[in-house]
């Protein structure tokens, strides 16, 4: 197993910087998710571990090994792309063993042997002689990520494969994602803007914005402590409410909270309060605001958008708790389930340790 | 009704167009008084007197024609080696320029041959290349390089990259990429470049005319030299000779037609094939 280092990399694009002096590790044996907006950097980042673009400036190591200047096939990565590529002419399980001809160390027996592997861990054993001509988008990628996983390379790259698949498709193709990579092991760094699927397939999320990662965090750590105000917008559906909020005789005062939370350095003016929405406690508070919208969500709950005074707060709460619109509601959020920025965006960092994941 | 009346009309062109084609074929076959008979005679006793006489009398005809053979094939297949590989980079690697380079490529096709026959004379006369076989394959692999470029590039547009580094990252290496992954894709485009060039060389007069000699003479240039042999137009001999000339290209083009389809679009329009 080998970890990836980054060391420094930027990639420039004429005037336009894609990948900005990015310093990370990602870890050995675990699933990095790189999650951002489109046009973050993430695929170009991706690109250049595999060895499709070069960095204008920095070190890639893959195993303490330098790859920078190494063509692709010498960095020991495979990789599933956007669109799932294959050997129209040839079969699934030709597909899966096309690659490991290239490599003169593997036997024919070991070839048949990890094809066969690969075609039980995808569950695919009944395609194994239909040509790719025959499949849909979301099978075909299944068979891509077996070609790029049964060469037991050490790293393996998913750039957003699940995109041009249907709903259906998308999620059987990740459990065939997340069956291969528990099972192999290899150093996983996958692609996506969405992040439920970076929630359920990672060990690590990395967050970029701009060319940069913005936090690197377990997905739990990441959703609940918020290191900017830009992660705490970016995960979750909707993401966390922002609260202009006062400082006052080094503590912070709001209605939401019922009791203020003292604030260390003695700062005053302003800080801004997030808070998720399905950390809003509903029914209790000295909270009251105006329901203006409910719409119902997955399973049934309710998602409401409250108007607190000039500012707009969404809540999430069972049906039982929602209030139709024109109601009022009280509602208060614990103090340990709140993170406070300042006016930089950045998380105040001694308040935010303490949230629970 | 509407449709056969079109059949009719296409039929029509066909014939008229061909008209020529079966008179030159069938002209072979006849003694010269059946070829200056008036009124032409459709009916007559075939003979094969005149292949007969081809190949006994006139002993340089199988040199020529091996030349024939030998000169548009070899330079053809030069060509379309190169044009693969440079197409694959201005397809690929865009360098600065390409557009400019892909102009001026296609305007040295552009260039009618008399334009260049001095110049290029005097070059081979100067290196000493003049009657050469070995030149002259270089000469027409030259002159059949920009089309196929051309064309080459059109077809290898449209093969997305993401073949390539797919390709790539699987293991594969720039040779297998090239020659495994995106040549079979633009076979067509191989094909229909083949075929333009190896007509273009095997219709080639000028240049043979003027750097060849008398090692590498080809069909056009026996034919234009031995017409008027006879003293006068000696009607069996280009008859006979021109039925051997146009049978191979005909057979090529009809063997690869639906590829030459393909290719007349430069590959833009990607027909299944």
């Amino acid at each position: 197993m080998v970890d990836i280092v980054l060391d420094r990399v930027t990639k420039r694009f004429g005037s336009q910087t894609a990948v900005d002096a990015l310093e990370t590790t990602f870890g050995s044996g675990q699933v990095t998710c790189l999650l951002g907006p489109s046009g973050c950097g993430k695929t170009t980042l991706m690109r250049m571990i595999a060895g499709l673009e070069v960095p204008t400036a920095g070190r890639i190591l893959i195993g303490g090994r330098d790859v920078a200047g190494l063509p692709p096939r010498q960095r020991d990565v495979g990789m599933v792309f956007q669109y799932p590529v294959m050997y129209p002419t040839l079969s699934v399980a030709e597909n899966i063993e096309e690659p490991l001809r290239h490599d003169r160390s593997v036997s024919g027996g070991e070839r048949a042997k990890r094809v066969d592997e690969m075609l039980d861990v995808l569950d695919m054993r009944d395609l194994r002689d239909a040509l790719i001509d025959e499949l849909n988008t979301g099978l075909r990628q299944k068979v891509a990520v077996g070609r790029a996983v049964a060469r037991h390379a050490e790293v393996v790259l998913f750039d957003e494969p699940t995109t041009n698949i249907e709903v259906d498709a998308k999620l059987t193709l990740i459990r065939a994602i997340k069956a291969v990579t528990t099972r192999l092991r290899q150093t996983i760094v996958y692609v996506t803007h969405d992040q439920t699927e970076a929630m359920t397939l990672a060990d690590s999320i990395a967050l970029m914005e701009q060319g940069r990662i913005v936090q690197q965090d377990a997905p739990r750590a990441l959703y609940a402590a918020p290191r900017t105000r830009f992660a705490g917008w970016f995960l979750g559906n909707p993401g966390m409410n922002y609260l202009g909020t006062e400082v006052r005789d080094g503590a912070v005062h709001s209605p939401m909270l019922a009791a203020p939370i003292p604030l260390p350095g003695g700062r005053n003016g302003q800080v801004v309060l997030g808070v998720r929405p399905e950390w809003i406690t509903v029914g209790a508070g000295r909270a009251e605001g105006e329901v203006t919208d409910c719409v119902i969500g997955i399973g049934g709950r309710r998602l409401m958008t409250v108007r607190l005074g000039r500012e707009v707060v969404r809540i999430k709460c069972s049906a039982a708790e929602a209030v139709a619109p024109g109601g009022w509601v009280r509602f208060s959020v614990p103090p340990d389930r709140v993170v406070l920025f300042d006016d930089k965006g950045e998380a105040i960092a001694a308040l935010t340790q303490g949230v629970p994941a | 009704m509407r449709r056969s009346l079109y059949h009719a009309v296409l039929w029509l062109v066909a014939l008229i167009w061909f008209a020529p084609v079966a008179w030159i074929i069938l002209s072979a076959f006849k003694t010269r008084e059946d070829i200056l008979a008036t009124p032409p005679k459709l009916l007559f006793t075939p003979t094969l007197q005149n292949f007969r006489d081809l190949f006994t009398t006139n002993a340089s005809f199988v040199v020529q024609f091996a030349n024939s053979v030998v000169l548009s094939l070899v330079s053809v297949v030069i060509a379309v080696a190169i044009s693969f590989l440079a197409a694959y980079a201005f397809s690929r690697f865009k360098p600065k320029g390409t557009d400019f380079l892909m102009f001026l490529l296609l305007s040295v096709r552009m260039l009618p041959g008399p334009a260049v026959i001095l110049p290029i004379y005097l070059m081979y006369a100067a290196f000493g290349w003049k009657d050469n076989h070995v030149a002259l394959v270089l000469f027409y692999a030259m002159f059949s390089v920009p089309f196929s470029v051309w064309i080459l590039k059109g077809f290898l547009d449209g093969v997305s990259i993401r073949y390539d580094e797919t390709g790539r990252v699987n293991g594969g290496s720039w040779f297998h990429v090239i020659f495994r992954v995106v040549l079979p894709q633009v076979k067509p485009g191989l094909i229909a470049a083949f075929i333009f060039n190896l007509i273009f060389v095997w219709n080639e007069f000028l240049f043979n005319f003027v750097i060849g000699g008398v090692q590498t003479q080809n069909i056009p240039y026996a034919l234009a030299v031995g017409t008027y042999s006879d003293g006068g137009l000696n009607w069996t001999f280009i008859a006979t000779m021109t039925t051997i000339y146009i049978l191979p290209p005909i057979l090529a083009i009809y063997a690869f037609q639906k590829y030459l389809l393909v290719g007349m679009t430069f590959g833009t329009v990607r027909g299944e094939v």
